[in-house]
């Protein structure tokens, strides 16, 4: 098996002001994989992603893609791109400069960079749509623009954070389908974060179960699922 | 991190330095220690008696029908003109002070329409004054109390059949016992060092407020050191109230607008509620109708002529624009330490310093002016920097409504895309220039709009270091006053009330601009 393009090895953090227990993780994916984190709210699925984004600073441990530590590196310059449940388009801007500015910040885009929006765009169905404002769309193609820039941004890790929660269940299979096959065809790495164990059947080949800021199982996601045999993860998932 | 107690540096600089000139009373010029038995003088506890009693009286006479409006509107969902009465109590937030004391003058005054005669000057007119401003305020401040009471809660009252009793005891009185004493205190303490009012209304040493027995003894009785007694005392009762009222830590969050508020519960209408509210409507919306008649039917061409009244008028616009821009840049950097403070888990340093921004609560600006003229007064000549002292004591008194009116949005966005600017690396002016200035410039424009307005009608150290070459407007009301030139001065006092909303409107829509999607 290739060497795992995302490496976490002991990564620690305490929320500031006490709180509850340290948390500490441990995981790797690998490129073209979409893997899933599910558990409890409160578990830390959500910390884990803003550990890895740097939005949060670990107490210790490593991070590493593509063999390089990233831990230390300034946010902007993680090759890291996340997706939020919402949130993640300015409501004063159009669809084509919320992308943009994914890709330069002071918005000086080359002609190249212009038309790798608009194959964005195009993908995932969205051409046609670049003058509109956030407010005049379904929240489903709201998500679409989100990822969208996220894929101009070229970056080698995808995070997604409940990403696709505030859909119904056929919108978010859909946007599902779709960034597994983005995510082989850009051979990157993405970690999904869900409260839907459907979602997760859905999405992954495996899957992460976290518990009070642990990953307390790693396994294929039909048996994590569907023959648990831990007592957390049945209490979890309830009976199935 | 270190720009985060920059400007609340500023600010510690802007009150310590005076309170060390007037600590340091004892170098002044002409002290003798017997001087400081005028602290144990009668003079000073009649001044601080009648500073504390017009205080609790103007508090209660304000605050007490202040629930039963707040409860009228509250309850009636829907009535005519509710949104245009709504619109007169946000009114008084930007009347300057001898504006509404020209207009009390117009209507109880000898020839008004309910004369009070000579007894007008004295505790009548200082009351009448203080309910007609925070009357109103206490009823915006008291309003949210009954709009945070959750539909459903009415819904099941409703259901389980409560009487009106019922419904004040279970569900209003305990979200209102909630916010009531922070808003008592608050009023206490405006009404505690309350200057304009008391200074035109107030009459001889027997209706004299500290704040005003300060400027007497700075301006005519030419005595530093009574004047820096006075202010001490006057910093310590602030102190006191100031120190209650953070142990309490519940004054109710509440937008400034002039806007109506919307989004109300119940639907109980009662024709005494409505009595209620147009009672108090016509109370505060008298004495500005009145105001008009007179200076319309009186010798307004004369003081429209006047070269001196422009001059004026330019004055006040320049220190009304420059204390608005100097107070939104302060808050604006107050309220983002504090809020890069919050997200670093460290929520008492950012509240200390969005504290900061309401200092001048504690340290009234007489009190600050005082110790300017205390501590300065032997190197430079205050009278010549009197529009640079009253430009930065007027941006700190529109700071805390910088950081009501900014403070909410600012961290709302900062909540909802702090994470998102930093993975996309928008920061310093990109983050500005596509983020935080197209969906902050509402408050923006709203912040200065009331600071401009505010400063423009202050009547407070101008008055302390003003002269008639330097005079703005509300200078040269009290100086018409002063001359018993009534008419003329409630001419005047309408071109500042035009001058005020004029600007109010401008910036409000020039910086605020249209509304966002």
């Amino acid at each position: 098996m290739a060497k795992p393009m995302l490496e976490i090895e002991q990564l620690c953090y305490r929320f500031p002001g006490g709180g509850p227990e340290k948390m500490q993780f441990d995981l790797s994916v690998s490129a073209g994989e979409v893997l899933s984190l599910i558990g409890p709210s409160g578990s830390g699925k959500s910390t884990l992603l803003n550990l890895i984004a740097g939005f949060l600073e670990p107490e210790s441990g490593r991070i590493r893609v593509n063999g390089e530590a990233i831990e230390q590196l300034p946010i902007a310059q993680r090759p890291v791109t996340i997706v939020f449940q919402q949130h993640n388009l300015f409501p004063h801007l159009d669809l084509y400069t919320n992308v943009a500015l994914g890709i330069n910040p002071s918005l000086k885009l080359s002609l190249e960079q212009d038309q790798l929006i608009e194959d964005a765009l195009d993908s995932l169905g969205l051409s046609g749509l670049e003058k509109r404002k956030p407010g005049q769309l379904s929240g489903g193609q709201r998500q679409r623009i989100a990822l969208a820039r996220a894929l101009v941004r070229e970056r080698k890790l995808l995070l997604l954070d409940e990403a696709f929660a505030a859909l119904g269940p056929a919108l978010r299979e859909e946007l599902i389908e779709l960034v597994k096959v983005l995510v082989q065809r850009k051979k990157m790495a993405a970690l999904l974060v869900s409260h839907q164990p459907r979602d997760a059947l859905i999405a992954s080949d495996r899957t992460a179960f976290v518990q009070d800021g642990r990953i307390l199982a790693l396994q294929p996601t039909r048996q994590l699922l569907e023959k648990p045999d831990l007592v957390e993860v049945r209490s979890y998932l309830g009976s199935l | 991190m270190r720009s985060a107690y920059l400007v609340p540096a500023i600010l510690a600089v802007l009150v310590l330095a005076p309170m060390w000139g007037l600590l340091s009373l004892g170098q002044l010029p002409g002290f003798e220690p017997q001087d400081l038995q005028f602290w144990q003088s009668a003079y000073i506890r009649r001044v601080v008696f009648f500073s504390l009693w017009q205080a609790l009286l103007s508090t209660l006479f304000s605050v007490a029908p202040a629930i039963l409006v707040a409860r009228a509107f509250a309850l009636n969902g829907e009535f005519p003109f509710r949104s245009l009465l709504l619109r007169i109590f946000g009114l008084p937030l930007v009347v300057p002070s001898v504006v509404a004391v020209m207009g009390i003058v117009s209507v109880y005054g000898s020839d008004g329409w309910i004369p009070l005669g000579r007894s007008l000057y004295g505790i009548n007119g200082i009351l009448l004054a203080h309910v007609f401003f925070n009357l109103p305020l206490a009823v915006r401040l008291l309003l949210p109390l009954w709009q945070g009471i959750p539909r459903h809660h009415w819904a099941l009252a409703g259901q389980m059949g409560f009487s009106g009793w019922h419904r004040w005891r279970h569900l209003e009185w305990p979200a209102l016992r909630e916010g009531l004493p922070g808003v008592l205190l608050l009023v206490f303490m405006l009404c505690l060092t309350s200057f304009a009012v008391v200074l035109t209304l107030g009459g001889g040493p027997k209706s004299t407020t500290l704040e005003v027995a300060i400027y007497q003894s700075l301006r005519f009785d030419f005595d530093p050191v009574q004047a820096v007694i006075l202010a001490l005392l006057q910093l310590s009762l602030c102190v006191l109230v100031a120190v209650v009222l953070l142990k309490l830590q519940k004054l109710p969050e509440v937008e400034i607008t002039i806007s109506s508020a919307a989004g109300e519960s119940g639907k109980y209408r009662s024709r005494l509620n409505r009595v209620v509210i147009l009672v108090a409507g016509i109370y505060v919306g008298m004495p500005l109708v009145s105001l008009l008649i007179d200076a319309l039917s009186g010798p307004l061409a004369q003081v429209v002529a006047n070269r001196y009244l422009w001059q004026s008028a330019g004055k006040t616009l320049m220190l009304g624009l420059g204390a608005a821009v100097l107070s939104v840049m302060a808050g604006w950097f107050l309220l983002g330490a504090s809020s890069r403070l919050a997200n670093r888990g460290r929520l008492k340093q950012a509240r200390l310093i969005e504290l900061c921004g309401s200092i001048i609560y504690v340290v009234p600006p007489l009190v600050i002016g005082t110790g300017i003229f205390v501590l300065l007064s032997d190197y430079i000549d205050v009278f010549a920097w009197v529009y640079a002292i009253v430009i930065i004591v007027n941006a700190m008194m529109g700071l805390p409504f910088v950081i009501r009116t900014l403070g909410p949005a600012m961290r709302k966005n900062q909540m909802q895309y702090r994470y998102l600017c930093h993975s996309l690396a928008l920061d310093g002016w990109n983050r500005f220039r596509y983020v935080d200035w197209p969906l902050l410039r509402r408050p923006i424009g709203l912040s200065a709009a009331l600071v401009a307005a505010l400063a423009m009608g202050d009547l407070g150290v101008i008055a302390l270091f003003g002269t008639p070459e330097t005079a703005t407007l509300p200078l040269l009301i009290y100086q018409q006053l002063g001359a018993y030139l009534i008419p003329q001065a409630t001419a005047t006092a309408l071109i500042l009330l035009g001058l005020c909303l004029l600007v109010f409107w401008v910036l409000e829509r020039c910086i605020g601009g249209k509304a966002n999607a």
